[in-house]
């Protein structure tokens, strides 16, 4: 009788659909629009130093833990839990409050893109509508949950807890973590390979180096992710194969990759078709099912009146969709925030178009 | 890292059956428990003869691996901290000030990258200056370039009008919570911000602890040396005076302010020492730059936490200029155009004003 309950108790393909995009909504976030990103994906950002990387992180958390809406206004967030860990020590809340702010006040004004004409108005209406967003503001920056890890060790013991801690989170705050945001990936990659020169008493004996700590950090999130969907996010530092230092980078590249293949053979073959140098073990590449390459324009920005705006590009490289999008960061008084999406060079037509 | 054996006075769970099962495989230590699987590892402690005590052992392990990490918080906890504590310390340049919107950051990492003579060091000592007004600091000095001489002379024209026995009471302040060390490699840097870290702990038990700027001056030149070559041993070392810069700023409430020093690159043009990997590193990169022609400083924000700028070396979106003649100094706000915008003038042209409109009318 149990079993055919079952039977009868199951949904149809619709119900589940439903179901399943607003139990798991997929994260459509630009820049990263182009894929719709759901729990389980593992997303990989690369890109140079500066390249807004962090900045998507922040955005994607934002969007995370805003409520879909709140009091009849709109604010099409998923009003879950986020999950920051920070490895680069270089986090400042006083910016995501700051991007968090503007977010309300632009859904609470029922502005979509044009921000810079409201901006005056949205600050008069500061004013007024400011105990109401308080407590919104409040209840949101509750559900960002942030720890920063020094060096490996930390990391690794954050997410041998990480299990205990999202459970205790799910007990508090009665929602899920949906997104895990890692900022960024190879933070300890030098000092990891630095001490694997220190191995002590015996073979049998893992010493803390760079490929027994990323088989570790693979092993552990995708553990994690069984028992708890989340999506995952983590930026990763490249160093850009550019114009004055391709001499310097193939020479660099040619002798690291040798000494790599000697002890760990951590790097993989097919390097020379991404635009920047891979330091990443084969391990990490495994778990990764996005990536998206960041970087700044060479093209002249708008000068006069878009003074505080910074132009970035975006190109999926998993899946490789082969058009490159231009996105601005527009620093509107304190706030930045992403303004305007341009299509630019669009080769292929997109075979995973957003619903 | 604590081997097992020294944890069993305090946990009498980790007994020596526990730490001959461990041994077995490989665990000899709470870090090496960090790289195995502890699913895999209860596994193995089912088929064990005494497997519930072997288990309730991993999970005592567990909560002392709880306690390895930095504790998790909430926005709300982040916030408030930053509110409390991380405030900005005023430069005491005001183009610098203001382009900072307030001063460099307690708890961040900052840099100033420029080629010599670009004003890195003058704006490190005038911001020891300022700070050491009201709060205690500590100068490492790699290049012999602190002078105690200049910092007089910077006290003593931002307090012209003072009396002479208030000007002294002041340098006498200044100079005493000025705490200057030399250094002169990396591994020096390494036992120096060890030690404060100690005694940082220490005061803040005692409720007591003033320190609030560390300056290197210069990392690059602690740094340099050991880079180089295919060793990864120099790099990692880098990595982790970063590290260390960092945790100290945030858990100690410091501002720390480092020097960059360029090199030569290869196109012609010069670019910063301690290049892409250290880059991810710092909070904020502030680029010194001078015309020789004119003497005009300029300097522009190449990576800030809270703007969001990307920035070839050719252009600057925002940008303060800024004079700055060797000793003595004289430094006068005029105005602001287009950006931010400040100009000193030689002490020998205080009073005149024709070449200061002159030097306005240019830039306009």
């Amino acid at each position: 009788m149990g079993s055919k309950a079952w039977l009868v108790e199951d949904e149809s393909a619709r119900e589940m659909l439903d179901r399943v995009l607003t139990e798991r909504p997929f994260l459509l976030l630009p820049p990263l629009h182009r894929v719709p990103l759901r729990v389980g994906n593992i997303v990989e950002i690369v890109g140079p130093s500066p390249s807004a990387k962090t900045h998507i992180l922040i955005q994607a958390a934002i969007t995370c833990i805003l409520p879909r809406q709140w009091k009849g206004v709109n604010y099409g967030g998923l009003g879950h839990l986020a999950m920051f860990l920070d490895l680069d020590c270089r986090f400042d809340i006083s910016r995501f409050s700051d991007l968090l702010n503007h977010r309300i006040m632009e859904a609470a004004n029922g502005s979509s893109s044009e921000v810079d004409c409201q901006i005056k108005e949205s600050e008069a209406q500061n004013a007024t509508t400011k105990p109401y967003n308080e407590e919104l503001f409040a209840s949101c920056m509750r559900r960002f949950l942030y720890i920063r890890c020094y060096d490996s060790s930390e990391f690794l013991a954050t997410l041998k807890t990480l299990h205990y801690r999202l459970q205790k989170e799910r007990e508090t705050h009665g929602v899920n973590v949906h997104v895990l945001l890692i900022d960024s990936i190879g933070a300890f990659h030098w000092i990891d390979r630095g001490s694997s020169s220190f191995s002590l008493e015996g073979d049998t004996r893992k010493s803390l180096h760079l490929q027994s700590v990323t088989e570790t950090v693979v092993q552990e999130i995708r553990k994690l992710l069984l028992v708890h969907p989340m999506l995952v996010m983590a930026t990763k530092a490249a160093v850009l194969g550019n114009r004055y230092s391709m001499n310097d980078s193939k020479r660099n590249y040619r002798t690291w990759s040798a000494k790599d293949n000697l002890h760990s053979r951590n790097v993989t073959s097919s390097d020379q078709q991404v635009p920047y140098r891979e330091y990443m073990p084969a391990v990490w590449q495994s778990l990764i099912t996005h990536r998206i390459l960041v970087r700044t324009t060479d093209a002249d920005f708008v000068n006069g009146e878009h003074q505080n705006v910074s132009t970035y590009l975006s190109e999926w490289l998993l899946p490789p969709l082969n058009s490159v999008d231009k996105f601005i960061v527009r620093d509107v008084r304190k706030h930045s925030c992403f303004a305007v999406f341009k299509k630019k060079n669009q080769i292929s037509t997109l075979s995973f178009s957003c619903i | 890292m604590a081997p097992l054996k020294n944890l069993e006075t305090e946990y009498p769970i980790i007994d020596s059956n526990f730490q001959n099962f461990c041994a077995s495989h490989g665990i000899f230590s709470v870090e090496d428990f960090l790289i195995h699987d502890l699913y895999m590892l209860a596994a193995f402690a089912e088929q064990n003869v005494s497997s519930e005590r072997l288990k309730e052992g991993i999970t005592q392990i567990l909560s002392i691996i709880d306690d390895m990490h930095q504790p998790w918080l909430n926005g709300m906890e982040l916030l408030e901290d930053a509110k409390r504590n991380k405030h900005f310390l005023p430069t005491g340049i005001q183009g610098v000030d203001l382009l900072l919107g307030g001063g460099i950051r307690v708890g961040q990492l900052t840099e100033l990258v420029g080629p010599s003579a670009s004003g890195k060091t003058q704006v490190c000592l005038q911001t020891a200056s300022n700070v050491a007004r009201n709060y205690m600091m500590l100068y490492l000095d790699t290049g012999n370039s602190f002078s105690p001489q200049r910092i007089a002379y910077f006290l003593g024209k931002t307090n012209e009008l003072a009396s002479a026995q208030a000007k002294n009471q002041i340098l006498q302040k200044v100079m005493s919570n000025i705490l200057c060390h030399s250094v002169f490699d990396i591994f020096a840097m390494f036992d120096v911000l060890h030690q404060l870290e100690s005694n940082l702990r220490c005061q803040e038990r005692g409720g007591g602890c003033r320190i609030r700027l560390l300056i290197v001056d210069s990392i690059s030149l602690l740094i340099a040396p050991v880079l180089g070559g295919t060793s990864t041993r120099g790099r990692a070392l880098m990595a982790s005076a970063g590290y260390l810069l960092k945790k100290l700023a945030h858990q100690h409430n410091l501002a720390v302010l480092v020097i960059n020093h360029t090199v030569g690159s290869e196109g012609g043009t010069s670019k910063p020492a301690l290049g892409d990997s250290w880059k991810s590193i710092p909070h904020s990169r502030l680029l010194l730059s001078c015309d020789r022609g004119s003497n005009v400083y300029n300097v522009s924000i190449l990576k800030h936490p809270s703007m969001c700028l990307a920035v070839s070396t050719l252009r600057y979106l925002s940008r303060a200029l800024f004079c700055i003649y060797l000793c003595p100094f004289y430094i006068r706000l005029l105005g602001r155009l287009q950006g931010l915008l400040f100009r000193t003038c030689p002490y020998r042209f205080a009073g005149d004003e024709k070449n200061i409109e002159k030097m306005e009318l240019f830039h306009e």
